[in-house]
């Protein structure tokens, strides 16, 4: 049959058309991503990515992502239990100053199980500081109820203070990720520190020698960890403008004991964290310096002596406690370490479900694809002292400049392994990095290569 | 007395006197010209009339023979017409009408060399119309019915006509039997004329002077010019002596139904040849020894005209025809029929002119000229045979085709040139649609390199899901689409409307078959037997989509025109 010019000049182009330019494909490629960007909450106004928590239950695997510290709510973002979390927020009543007057802190407190009044409440959130009935350390959990861990009364001058005048003030918390974690509290601004034994509301004060603190430095606190070595919790203080990390432990069930200091590297306790890094499944304690990232054995860390020795270095730890120090180092996705802020935030999680965790670095000034201070995470592997080995990066493939990604990192428990989210405050972003390239292939399903 | 005449005056009235014989000299030589062209042609009306009588005749159509004779004596009062004419009702048993021009031929021509032969003729002929008519009177007695008393008829019936004589002449004719005219004529006029017929198929040959010429038979002694009508057979003409001019003699074979004419120029002592020439075609130009064409012209197809004996080159010419030469030789007194063929010439001429202002012409590629409104047609001379034949004009269709030239012929072509349809809206569309097209490559090519990025940190594990590229590629994509979609549509419509054409291919239509052009004297009228051959060969002229039949037709040829452009 002859066919006319007209309708082979129609037929090529359609052809053309249906073959090169089919609009599905981006739908296709973009459906399971390996990155989801949670959603920002409409009524969040101040900030978003700013501060992360995240805790699992029975599987359940929760992100808390916060605004502005202070003057900010957080919502609840639920990750379930599989390849399909969801990226809209499940609650975005966390600290929002709704009902009950509350000051978003600059990190959370995740609780498994939470006992309130005797009744046990699941996946809590220790958000920041208000009056819920009375004036406390705000607890929001995923039943919607509310209520406050009381402070020790000099904080609570504070806060009343701090209520009545609407001046907010930050009070940095973190837990160990067990299901019945320590909450470590800490008051930078008065230098006060403290932690809530585990199913315990009466806060515990730490105290520390006579010179170790500083009043004139407000830095103390502002980063926190704590370690879970068997029965023993090793509670991390920073005290960055000192370069100092403070550390304690307990047992979990009554006070703590001063244990010593760890110093003299610029910038040291920037960021601290906790996790799973060697083998001895027990916690190490991950601190950033000015340059450097540092993971110190838990183990070595639970077997110091008390001590009132106001004395700060790394003198102090035994040999082989020090499990790696590493830097900034490149790779084809990343340039500029100079100025890259590696270390602002840190992280540990199992990447690759091997039992073992990996050290997450934030780098929020790293220049990525030409985007100034669009940030990267970047993430190694540290098994030995010897093999610190830088894994992989990860970055949003729309990175955009003064992202800020990697400010603050969280390590969410998903299916065997842990994912990485990072806060990116700068553009308001948060990113769930589903994929990581220590997976075998095809290990985590549709969404990863 | 002579009155003195100076010398002057002797000049004067010798120049006059020249002069004057000049002019009688031209006068005469032109009224004598005149008159000889008369004469011939007369002769020739005579001829035609009493050949196309014996044609029938022998056709055996003897009423249009005997109309013919009757036709041709009413103009040319020749008693052989009358005789002819006789032999013709004779023919049809109607001895009335024989008997009348048989007497007639008697009464016109009473000193005919055979006016005893045909009174006797008429003698049988009345013997058998008495005899007849007795026979039919006996009949009709034998046929009468008694009568009574009363003188009434016994079965009071009414009386019978008497039958009708039934006639069967006796008629031994045949071909032969026409006579035929013969006109000699002598240059002077008055010279004595003897006419021996030969009576004897044996008898030697006329000898003049002898005592006796056993065999032949004196028929006719009278003076020239003379108009005589005679049998068919052999004769010997004879001028005798007459004034100062010695005495002349020709043989002369008379065929049935024919005019003869003979002359003798006294002068040269002997009779002048008859040559006729006809030729395919009427009209054509000939020229006896007279290669160069230098003389006028002897005269035109068919034409007879005494001439001297001897060897001549006869010289035909025609337009359109190939000349021809054909050497002739005649004997003194001989009448010779000189029928030439004559072939066309290989060439042909296209007489071209159009609907448009102006067009130009090629012919196989090669440039023939141009024609402009208002302008005599242009020929285009062309061998014959088919050819390539474009007309172009500005804004119109060029019209392409296959034409057969046709030989030593004009062929009348009126090139209808059909505009160009306008292309403005296909150009538009085109336009645009390309813009549309290179507007969706360059967006589908953005899409593509945004797929291949995203594609890139997809595999990378870097890829978010509500990465910004995706979205804008995705857009691209559909715009690429419907771009390609649009120019698809356009550039479909821009195709259809280039190939579109409502209107009709340029067309030639031919004419009638033409002669060429005569200069010296109106077009000649050609005889020619052609076969019925087309003028035009269906050929593919050009690829392509459009193409256009045109039937054409003449009374001589038809065929088909096929043309096309784009």
């Amino acid at each position: 049959m002859r066919r006319s010019p007209f309708t082979l000049v129609f037929a090529g182009l359609l052809a053309l058309a249906a073959s090169g330019c089919s609009w599905s494909r981006f739908d296709d490629i973009t459906g399971d991503s390996p990155v989801l960007l949670l959603e920002k909450p409409g009524s969040m106004k101040a900030g978003f990515g700013v501060s992360l928590g995240t805790l699992t239950r029975n599987g359940q695997t929760s992100v808390l992502v916060g605004g502005a510290v202070g003057a900010s709510g957080a919502a609840l973002y639920d990750l379930g239990d599989g390849a399909s979390p969801s990226t809209t927020a499940l609650d975005v009543a966390y600290c929002s100053g709704g009902s009950a007057q509350c000051f978003l802190s600059s990190s959370f407190g995740a609780f498994a199980n939470a006992t309130s009044g005797g009744v046990s409440r699941p996946q809590c959130y220790a958000v920041g500081t208000g009056s819920v009935g009375t004036s406390g350390i705000v607890i929001r959990c995923s039943d919607a109820t509310e209520y406050p861990l009381p402070v020790p009364p000099n904080a609570l001058k504070l806060l009343d203070f701090s209520l009545r005048e609407s001046q907010p003030y930050d009070y940095p918390m973190a837990t160990d990720r067990t299901d019945d974690p320590v909450l470590l509290v800490t008051l930078p601004e008065q230098q006060m520190a403290w932690f809530y034994p585990s199913q315990s509301t009466k806060p515990s004060e730490l105290s520390a020698p006579k010179g170790v603190l500083d009043k004139a430095d407000k830095s103390f606190g502002s980063t926190l960890a704590v370690l879970t070595v068997g029965d023993t919790r090793v509670l991390a203080v920073g005290y960055p403008g000192k370069s100092e990390v403070l550390l304690w432990k307990t047992d979990g069930k009554s006070g703590s004991e001063y244990i010593g200091c760890l110093g003299g590297l610029s910038g040291l306790g920037r960021a601290l964290a906790a996790g799973n890094v060697n083998t001895d499944d027990v916690n190490d304690l991950v601190i950033s310096d000015a340059s450097n990232v540092h993971v110190i054995d838990g183990q070595a860390l639970a077997t110091l002596p008390v001590t009132e020795s106001a004395e700060c270095s790394f003198s102090s730890l035994p040999e082989g406690a020090l499990l790696g120090s590493f830097g900034c180092g490149s790779s084809t996705s990343t340039s500029n370490c100079e100025g890259s802020s590696f270390g602002a935030a840190v992280a540990v999680g199992d990447l690759d479900g091997d039992g073992d965790g990996e050290v997450v670095v934030g780098a929020p000034q790293m220049t990525v694809r030409g985007e100034s201070a669009a940030g990267a995470v970047l993430v190694y592997d540290v098994e030995t002292p010897a093999d610190a080995a830088f894994a992989e990066v990860k970055f949003l493939s729309s990175a955009e400049s003064s992202d800020a990604l990697g400010s603050v990192l969280a390590t969410p428990h998903i299916k065997g392994r842990d994912v990485i989210v990072a806060g990116a405050p700068g553009n308001g972003k948060a990113a769930l990095f589903y994929c990581s390239s220590l997976l075998p292939h095809g290990a985590a399903g549709s969404r990863c290569p | 007395m002579f009155a003195p005449v100076s010398l002057g005056f002797f000049r004067r009235r010798s120049v006059l006197l020249l002069l004057l014989l000049a002019l009688l000299a031209i006068v005469s030589t032109s009224a004598l010209a005149q008159t000889k062209d008369n004469s011939s042609k007369r002769l020739e009306a005579i001829r035609s009339e009493m050949e196309k009588g014996q044609g029938l005749y022998v056709a055996g159509n003897y009423v249009g023979a005997a109309e013919v004779f009757e036709a041709g004596y009413t103009t040319y009062p020749y008693s052989a017409f009358l005789f002819n004419a006789g032999v013709c009702y004779q023919k049809q048993n109607d001895v009335d009408r024989a008997l009348a021009k048989f007497k007639e031929y008697v009464k016109v021509d009473p000193n005919a060399p055979d006016v005893d032969k045909v009174n006797q003729r008429i003698a049988t002929l009345e013997t058998a119309k008495a005899t007849a008519l007795a026979a039919a009177a006996a009949a009709a007695a034998a046929a009468t019915p008694a009568v009574t008393d009363g003188g009434v008829e016994a079965d009071a019936g009414v009386v019978a006509p008497a039958p009708k004589p039934t006639f069967v002449l006796p008629s031994s004719d045949d071909q032969n039997a026409m006579k035929s005219l013969v006109v000699i004529e002598t240059e002077p006029d008055g010279a004595p004329l003897r006419i021996y017929q030969r009576v004897d198929a044996n008898a030697a040959r006329f000898v003049l002077g002898a005592a006796a010429n056993a065999g032949w038979k004196e028929v006719v002694a009278t003076r020239a010019p003379a108009n005589l009508t005679l049998d068919v057979g052999h004769y010997h003409v004879v001028v005798e002596k007459f004034r100062d001019f010695n005495a002349s003699e020709a043989d002369m074979a008379v065929s049935p139904g024919h005019v003869h004419q003979l002359k003798a120029n006294l002068s040269q002592g002997q009779f002048m040849a008859f040559l006729r020439v006809s030729s395919n075609v009427i009209g054509a130009h000939v020229w006896i020894d007279d290669k160069k064409k230098e003389h006028p012209e002897w005269g035109e197809t068919p034409h007879g005209e005494l001439v001297p004996g001897g060897k001549h080159v006869v010289l035909v010419e025609a337009p359109g025809f190939e000349p021809l030469l054909s050497n002739v030789e005649l004997e003194h007194g001989e009448q010779k029929e000189l029928e030439v063929r004559m072939s066309r010439v290989n060439y042909g001429v296209l007489r071209i002119d159009s609907s448009a202002p102006s067009v130009n012409v090629k012919i196989d590629e090669q440039p023939k000229g141009s024609w402009r409104s208002g302008e005599e047609p242009l020929d285009a001379r062309a061998d014959s045979g088919p050819h390539k034949l474009v007309i172009e004009s500005d804004g119109r269709k060029t019209f392409e085709g296959t034409i057969v030239v046709p030989r030593g012929q004009i062929l009348p072509l009126r090139v209808k040139m059909i505009p160009k349809y306008p292309r403005g809206p296909a150009w538009t569309q085109a336009i645009i649609g390309a813009a549309f097209l290179g507007a969706a490559i360059y967006v589908g090519s953005e899409s593509n390199r945004l797929y291949d990025q995203v594609k890139k940190d997809r595999e990378s594990g870097a890829l978010e899901s509500s990465d910004s590229r995706a979205t804008r590629g995705k857009w691209f994509a559909v715009g690429a689409d419907a771009g390609f979609v649009v120019a698809g549509v356009l550039g479909g419509l821009a195709t259809y409307n280039f190939v579109k054409d409502p209107l009709p291919e340029s067309s030639v239509k031919p004419g009638k078959l033409l002669e060429f052009d005569d200069p010296l004297k109106a077009r000649p009228v050609a005889r020619v037997e052609t076969k019925r051959r087309p003028l035009m060969d269906v050929a593919k002229a050009q690829p392509g989509p459009r193409l256009q039949l045109t039937p054409g037709a003449s009374s001589t040829s038809g065929g088909l025109f096929l043309g096309g452009s784009f």
